[in-house]
């Protein structure tokens, strides 16, 4: 996606309701190709409520994805875990 | 227990073995985020954590090998919590979805379009205040944002892992993300964004 001239876009979204379940869509993977290339290709290029959206979005997803994840779990849960198992298979 | 209606399975020992270690072990890091991100305490998320697998190893005839073990695990996670954790919460917090549904189709939503909250903003957030804002939100509202953003779950699993309809995925994940963009506006400003 380019880096459109924001000052030509659309200031105010017509059809805002249906754009951000749209939006959703796209960000949750969930849009089809058509659906996905249509509003990325076409209506972001020209709707700056839509284009700030998309990018304040992608970047909470971002943000919670490398902030809220990638810790491992304590190696004694495993530990306890596989033990009790390995007890449980034997028994 | 199970995520789809699959007929019993009988698997030998060897097997039993192979599919917990190889099929549930490798989602443990993933399970013991959702645990302590909906339990907030790390004693009680251990204490999930090991109760789900032990379930998932007794009801592991109920699972077919090959299939999504990471949707069925997180379920069974989800429904150890509901029947055994949140009980134990002094202050049970429940979410009318009534009024989400209503929510979802009013015309407050078109009020809260644009979020006053920049990229910026976000970007200069580099301590705990993301998580900080994933955590204050109301429990059914966390689970959904856990499962899709940082899990990466699509809303058929997540329907089946919640035992939910897709259209209530959808409306309470939307609603979820409108009060973590309140949040994290309260967050903004504090920081001296001004946030007209």
């Amino acid at each position: 996606m380019s880096n459109p001239d924001q000052s030509r876009m659309k200031q105010d979204c017509a059809n805002k309701r249906e754009c951000m379940q749209m939006l959703q869509l796209i960000v949750d993977g969930e849009a089809t190709p058509e659906q996905k290339d249509h509003f990325l290709k076409h209506h972001l290029e020209e709707c700056l409520p839509c284009f700030n959206n998309y990018h304040l979005e992608m970047a909470i997803r971002q943000m919670l994805k490398s902030k809220c994840t990638g810790d491992c779990a304590p190696q004694e849960l495993v530990d306890s875990i596989k033990a009790k198992v390995i007890r449980n298979l034997t028994s | 227990m199970e995520l789809e209606e699959t007929p019993k399975q009988h698997y030998t020992e060897a097997e039993r073995q192979q599919i917990f270690d190889h099929e549930f072990m490798p989602h443990i890091n993933s399970m013991y985020n959702f645990a302590y991100r909906l339990t907030l305490d790390q004693d009680d998320s251990k204490d999930l954590v090991q109760d789900t697998y032990l379930k998932a190893y007794r009801f592991i005839e109920s699972f077919q090998k090959g299939t999504n073990a990471k949707a069925w695990l997180f379920r069974i996670l989800k429904n150890s919590f509901i029947n055994d954790y949140r009980k134990k919460s002094k202050e049970p917090s429940k979410v009318d979805y009534q009024e989400v549904e209503s929510y979802y189709n009013s015309e407050e939503v078109d009020r809260q379009i644009t979020p006053d909250l920049r990229v910026e903003a976000l970007k200069d957030m580099i301590g705990d205040e993301i998580s900080n804002a994933l955590n204050s939100l109301d429990v059914d509202f966390r689970t959904v944002i856990i499962l899709c953003d940082l899990e990466g779950f699509k809303y058929d699993e997540m329907a089946k892992i919640l035992d939910i309809p897709i259209g209530t995925v959808r409306s309470r994940l939307h609603r979820a993300r409108n009060l973590l963009k309140e949040k994290l506006s309260e967050y903004a400003k504090q920081m001296g964004y001004k946030t007209a």
